[in-house]
């Protein structure tokens, strides 16, 4: 079972507009993880389950859905989601080298969240910014022409910047 | 005058948006020539990013490029003073321009002019004329259908399957229920067509649906998107709600008995859902794993009711198809491709971008005349399309034209219009290896072929990079290719094999090298390559050995320094901040 | 409305709809499939059942595909073959278990031995005796003398002790002997072939029983009075009471196995004879010389063969021996001797062995109990001269001492220079080793060694009709039961032979996998059960049998011991069986392979990942069957797993604990787990 990182029960009734929305409409379920992903940042065990009582798909199929889709995180992610683009162009202009910046700087790999819960990285499917390759994606903002400096320098000023607001 | 700021995803990237705040802070603080500050989206030259143009009522003017928010003020006198020689020096030069001279754009025809906002920018430029064409000429869903099928419509999503085939057999599928759905999941590493079309003329991905949902007798219409798009969905979403607004969207269309909904469905990150089975699995909230065919999906598709999908690009060639009909798209192209096609052209190439051309333009044409050859003037080695399920083509084909056919023939596929470009430093087996490792992660599970084979061949690949490669291993890979080409459920799965096929095809000898030779001729497998200095290049800066992250390299300031190969870590650093070009990889 | 068509050149007609895997199976054209069942919707996961058609470009999945009036279908085309095996092939590279335990793959006759084992724990005895005859016969005879490499192989070592599986089997057997319920051989209707088989040993008696269960007329020769062969003439009463071998013989007899003993080849029976008159002859005279030792002196009166002097014993003689005996040699025929010669009266028994007792071949046991019994072992010593001394015989010793491994990786003993040791002695016995004598054997071709020479998979000689197993051929003698699986597999190739089928023997494919003890760190640990028996002074004056053999209570708790380390589905799983069907090369595909935690899908039902192949059957079977979803696919491409939905404590709600999950399974992922 791949499930269950944390045992805090999560607030439902944050979830009750999203369910009330798609009542009754066929098919709904990525539309509803999706949303509670966005309100939760990840979804919680107690989350999928309450989705699979409410919508009626059994949590067989809900968890299937929920481990079968990138999108979807069953363990909460730091601040900052670092989205590496591996898309072709990218590949041939050096992402590599780029994972391996971001390594060095923050010593996560695909899939890890750094210690101070500030940064994760994830490997993304093409982003489409391919004139700007290698390209990463940061909490929505994209981040072009990196280098390995460049990109250094990004997550540092990020890492300033989390320290100034706490 | 109009200042259009540039603003698809990559224009944003490359800061555009940072652009627009400072013309909008500037123009609001005080604005005597009464210019306005608006938006467009791609125009394609993405290489070009951030683009400003300059329009004079309707007239283009300026196109500025390379345009940064400190140039905010120097375009806000220009505009203001009149005087545009103040912004000469970040105007397109004429062989940039040249760029978008070559193409002919039909699905881009909006694409970096218009608002994608703004509904009433494309009704401006005709937009909406087909549907009404046919909601008040008469025309019949025969007829449409017949329209499509006289303009010799492909699939432009990369299988390349007659349009109007498609529309009748959904159209004559019993059934009252009919669902008509675009794939929108671009999932081709390197390649972003679908996307421009969305965020820079959504309006017209809305009425090449409405017209195809009018032609099979589809009453809902879906557009399944990328979850990597939100930029897209919201202009989608905008252009939805303006349509049903206008009644363009809705019940009884423009006072007919034509009545369509339509909705966006947000995919959730997985290659496979743009096999339309998978697809539909998907949209029906299930896990994306393809169904069996047949039934194919005319006849039991969304919720097993007849449904037909068709890729953005395809839908976006609709509307220009019914209003200058379908002759005139059939006039151009090849014999055996008619009409036009976008391609997303990258890799190590001097103008990248979105290029829209007529059929039956050759690669040499697409990738030196309109891409301006390969950057920094190397060597061009190949040029891969089709992403994961299409192939690397060799120098030797450049004259290869783009049609269905000819471009199957090289073992390769048209695609849906990735078309990334290789240099002499690419390595083909490491490419190869790339697009296993891309079809590895996205397969669904589903079939064994697939899961373990594409799997397996990875490994293989990945030994061989690593100068692990054995005898018979190139043999071990082209019977898994054909068994996987056999046995696979999926067209993801039967075309994963393409990639490495070509390679063997066209790359033999450089993939012997890392076999018996444990070498990589392109210079670029980590663990075969050593990085030395030129001696006789070096001029002693130490500006590597600062950048060193293994503190590999050293020597006395100005005389030239070592690398300490077992230190090296291969990161490349030193070659890239070394500006006398001293650092020697073999 | 039907539709007609053909598959591999037989016609069929499918009714409306009907796809061409079911129409096929129908027409009972077998096509593979591990993922389709009658019961749930078509899938088409596996893509084994694929299929070519005249016609038609791609292959096409049969369990999906419906036929056209007049197609052409293929099964058999090399492109099915290849899309099939890779399959497979690939398939295979990711499974991870064990078909079959190392017990019974380490058993030369293939015995099941997890399975009887098993059935002992069961208290089935009958059953259990019944699993060993689909090996061999015999099984009260060599449960009680084999070597037993199962037990050598046995994964309980892991833990603590192997099972005693070699006493199990005797155990079980002697209950049946002595039941009402004899075991029965049934053979096969009359084929009107003959077999001739020269020989009554274990080989010998194995083949008859194989032979007559395939209906051919069985006629054995043997040069002794009775039959058993070595188990009669070369291991002593104690060991191996006759009276057990005369029963286990007469069951073969009665099986219709013609016994002539007292045939002697070349004086009573004429090789070429038999050649011409029988349909097919079986060699299996087995090795019944002592290999000399090349020492001088070895022809003087008082020195004898080992296999000469307990064959004496074994014709009901009692051979007469002095009070000083020294055997040469380490292996089991030396134990056997020196272990005679003390209940002879002997009272200097000595074991003259050229290495030390970790090399010796003999089974620890055999060693220990005469080491109790007595025998004085002299080890790293190398006879090189006997002379007579008086009435005595002198025996001169080099001592030796260990120097570098040898090719068996044995460490090779080395003279040390100068330094001997006399010994005074009555008898010496030769048991360094027997070879075969192949006088009357005419016409077959033999080894440098003198065996016979056959082709290991055929256990053909040079001449067409004529087969050889056991210590007659080849690498020349060894254990009782390689003799018995040589002669079960000689038996097969003479039926196939007899039947004009191809010969060969293929030794079937198993999934394997290497455990250490790690794997096992959470069983208790429980003792071996120990043989009770008569202890070294109520044994040394006489040959009664030593062991009283395990009470039903100690063989219960014995056997259930066992790890069960075989898979519980062997017999039923589609995976090994088209695995073999389609000759898959298992190690072509070599990666990564999973190595993944049970997963308890509820309280009765787990699900071993590592053997799945992701049919889908199982949640399908639940979703579309039991109506319940308790179980989905999780994770997706390679990671993909079967997994319950969750939590747990809601289990109850979701799945019915019906097993039809189980059921459906293909291969051994889902069990039951009591």
């Amino acid at each position: 079972m791949g499930c269950c990182c944390n045992d805090k029960a999560s607030d439902l009734s944050l979830l009750e507009p999203v369910l009330e929305h798609y009542k009754g409409i066929n098919g709904s379920l990525i539309a509803i993880l999706q949303q509670a992903q966005e309100i939760y940042g990840y979804l919680p065990v107690d989350v999928i389950y309450h989705i699979a009582e409410e919508t009626g798909v059994a949590p067989a199929k809900v968890m299937g859905v929920a481990t079968f889709y990138t999108q979807f995180r069953l363990k909460p992610v730091g601040k900052y989601l670092i989205m590496l683009c591996q898309g072709t162009a990218c590949h041939v202009n050096g992402s590599e080298l780029i994972a391996a910046a971001i390594k060095d700087e923050l010593g996560i790999v695909d899939g890890e969240t750094t210690d101070d819960g500030l940064f994760s990285l994830k490997h993304v499917a093409c982003l489409g910014c391919c004139s700007l390759s290698p390209v990463m994606m940061i909490n929505g903002e994209t981040y072009g022409s990196l280098t390995p400096d460049k990109t250094k320098t990004i997550l540092r000023e990020l890492r300033e910047k989390a320290g100034a607001e706490s | 005058m109009k200042i259009v700021v540039g603003e698809g995803s990559c224009g944003l990237a490359a800061g555009a948006g940072k652009v627009h705040a400072k013309l909008d802070e500037l123009f609001a603080a005080a604005n005597p020539s009464g210019s306005v500050v608006t938006i467009t989206s791609c125009i394609g030259m993405c290489f070009l990013e951030p683009i400003v143009d300059l329009y004079d009522g309707d007239a283009l003017v300026r196109r500025l490029v390379h345009v940064t928010d400190a140039d905010a003020q120097k375009i806000y006198d220009a505009v203001n003073s009149n005087d545009l020689s103040l912004v000469d020096d970040i105007t397109i030069t004429a062989e940039d321009a040249s760029f978008l001279e070559q193409q002919t754009r039909i699905a881009l025809r909006n694409c970096g002019i218009i608002n994608p906002m703004s509904i009433d920018e494309y009704i401006a430029r005709g937009g909406y004329e087909a549907l009404k064409k046919i909601l008040t000429t008469g025309m019949t869903q025969d007829d449409v259908i017949n329209e499509i099928d006289k303009s010799g419509l492909k699939g432009r999503g990369g299988a390349g399957f007659s349009t109007a085939f498609k529309w009748r057999a959904a159209k004559s599928s019993e059934g009252e229920e009919k669902y008509l759905i675009c794939n929108a999941d671009e999932g081709d590493p390197g390649a972003f067509m679908d996307r421009a079309v969305i965020e820079g003329d959504p309006h017209t991905l809305i009425e090449g649906m409405l017209i195809g949902a009018y032609a099979i007798g589809a009453k809902e219409a879906i557009v399944y998107v990328r979850a990597e798009y939100p930029l897209a969905i919201v202009r989608l979403e905008n252009a939805i709600k303006d349509a049903t607004d206008r009644g363009f969207l809705g019940d009884n269309i423009l006072g007919s008995n034509f009545s369509c909904k339509m909705r966006i469905k947000a995919g959730a990150g997985a290659f496979v859902c743009g096999e339309e089975t998978a697809l539909i699995e998907s949209l029906e909230g299930k896990r994306g794993m393809p169904r069996l065919k047949p039934p194919f999906p005319a006849q039991s598709g969304f919720w097993f009711k007849p449904s037909n999908i068709n890729n953005v690009e395809t839908y976006a060639n609709v509307a220009w198809i019914i209003a200058n009909g379908g002759d005139a798209f059939a006039a151009m192209g090849t014999a055996e491709s008619k009409g036009t096609k976008v391609f997303a052209l990258t890799g190590k190439i001097k103008r990248g971008g979105l290029v829209e051309i007529p059929m039956g333009k050759t690669l040499r044409e697409v990738i030196y005349d309109i891409g301006g050859g390969i950057r920094n003037d190397k060597e061009f080695k190949a040029v891969q399309l089709g992403g994961p399920s299409g192939g690397c083509i060799p120098a030797s084909l450049l004259d290869t034209v783009i049609d269905y056919k000819a471009l199957g023939a090289t073992g390769a596929i048209m695609g849906s219009g990735g078309m990334v470009v290789m240099d002499e430093t690419t390595c083909m087996v490491g490419m190869a290896k790339f697009f296993l490792d891309f079809t590895a992660k996205e397969s669904c599970g589903k079939c064994v072929h697939c899961r373990i084979g594409t799997k397996r061949m990875l490994e293989i690949l990945g030994r061989i990079v690593d100068g692990e490669g054995e005898e018979g291993d190139i043999e071990k890979l082209e019977e898994l290719c054909n068994a996987i080409k056999d046995g696979a459920l999926c067209g993801l799965g039967q075309t994963a094999p393409n990639p490495v096929l070509t390679t063997i095809r066209y790359f033999r000898p450089e993939m012997e090298a890392h076999i018996s030779e444990k070498r990589c001729p392109a210079g670029e497998c980590v663990k075969l390559i050593t990085y030395s200095i030129d001696e006789s290049k070096c001029i002693g800066c130490s500006l590597c050995a600062k950048k060193c992250p293994a503190n590999a390299i050293s020597g006395e300031v100005k005389s030239p320094f070592k690398i300490d190969a077992d230190k090296c870590i291969k990161c490349g650093n030193c070659k890239t901040v070394c500006r006398q070009g001293a650092i020697i990889v073999k | 409305m039907s539709i007609k068509y053909t598959i591999d050149g037989v016609e069929v007609i499918a009714e409306d709809g009907e796809t061409i895997l079911s129409s096929a199976t129908r027409a009972g054209v077998e096509i593979p499939t591990l993922c389709f069942a009658e019961n749930t919707a078509i899938y088409g996961a596996c893509g084994v059942c694929v299929v070519e058609v005249e016609g038609v470009p791609k292959l096409l999945r049969s369990c999906s595909a419906k036929p056209m009036e007049g197609y052409v279908v293929h099964t058999d085309t090399p492109r099915v073959i290849r899309a099939r095996k890779t399959a497979f092939e690939l398939l295979l590279s990711d499974h991870t278990g064990d078909c079959r335990g190392p017990c019974k793959l380490h058993c030369p006759a293939g015995t099941d031995c997890q399975k009887y084992v098993n059935e002992i724990k069961d208290g089935k005895y009958f059953e259990a005796v019944s699993t060993v005859y689909e090996a061999f016969p015999l099984p009260a005879s060599i449960g009680r003398v084999c070597p037993h490499p199962c037990e050598d192989a046995c994964r309980r070592q892991l833990v603590e002790e192997p099972i005693s599986i070699a006493f199990l089997k005797a155990f079980a057997a002697d209950k049946v002997l002595a039941s009402d319920n004899r075991y029965k051989i049934e053979t096969g209707a009359d084929t009107g072939k003959k077999v001739a088989i020269i020989g009554g040993g274990p080989a010998g008696l194995t083949a008859a029983y194989k032979l007559r269960e395939y209906g051919h007329a069985v006629t054995i020769f043997d040069q002794q009075p009775k039959m058993g062969g070595m188990l009669r003439y070369g291991i002593p009463e104690y060991r191996l009471p006759k009276a057990v071998l005369d029963d286990e013989i007469s069951i073969i007899a009665d099986a219709g196995v013609a016994m002539k003993n007292n045939c002697k080849l070349g004086r009573d029976i004429q090789f070429d004879e038999l050649v011409k008159t029988y349909d097919a002859v079986l060699v299996a005279i087995g090795a019944w010389t002592s290999v000399p030792m090349r020492v001088a002196g070895e022809d003087l009166p008082g020195v004898i063969g080992g296999i000469d002097f307990l064959g004496k014993l074994g014709l009901g003689e009692t051979p007469t021996i002095g009070k000083r005996v020294a055997v040469c040699g380490g292996g089991n025929t030396a134990m056997d001797a020196c272990r005679t010669a003390i209940r002879l009266g002997a009272e200097e028994v000595y074991v003259v062995y050229r290495r030390t007792r970790n090399e010796m071949p003999a089974a620890d046991i055999e060693i220990e109990e005469a080491e109790e019994e007595g025998v004085i072992f002299k080890f790293l010593t190398n006879p090189i001269e006997i002379t007579q001394d008086g009435d005595a015989l002198n025996m001169k010793l080099q001592i030796m001492e260990l120097g570098e491994p040898d090719a068996s990786g044995r460490r090779s003993p080395v003279p040390v220079e100068g330094k001997t040791e006399d010994i005074k002695l009555d008898n010496v016995i030769m048991a360094i080793g027997q070879v075969a004598n192949c006088a009357g054997v005419d016409g077959v071709e033999l080894t440098k060694k003198g065996t016979i020479l056959c082709d290991e998979m055929t256990f053909r000689t040079n001449i067409e009709n004529v087969f050889a197993a056991g210590d007659v051929t080849n690498k020349g003698a060894g254990i009782a039961i390689a003799a018995i699986g040589e002669a079960s597999k000689a038996a097969f190739c003479i039926n196939n032979f007899l039947d004009g089928a191809e010969v060969r023997y293929k030794a079937p494919y198993f999934v394997e996998t290497e455990k250490t003890a790690e794997d096992f760190e959470d069983r208790e640990k429980i003792d071996r059960a120990e043989m009770p028996g008569l202890s070294p002074e109520e044994r040394k004056n006489n040959f009664k049998p030593i062991y009283f053999g395990f009470s039903e209570e100690q063989a219960k708790k014995e056997a259930s011991r066992c790890l069960e380390c075989g898979c519980h589905d062997y017999y039923d799983c589609r995976l090994i069986k088209y695995a073999n069907w389609y000759d898959v090369e298992p190690a072509k595909f070599p990666g990564m392979k999973h190595h993944r935690d049970f997963i308890e899908i509820a309280d009765v039902i787990e699900h071993n990942p590592d053997k799945c192949v992701l049919c889908g059957l199982c949640y399908r079977t639940c979703e579309e069957v039991a109506k319940k979803t308790f179980i989905g696919l999780y994770n997706r491409g390679f990671n993909t797993t079967i997994n319950p939905m969750f939590p747990k404590a809601e289990a109850a709600a979701y799945c019915a604990t019906c097993g039809k999950c189980v059921d459906a399974c293909p291969t051994g992922a889902m069990r039951k787990k009591f």
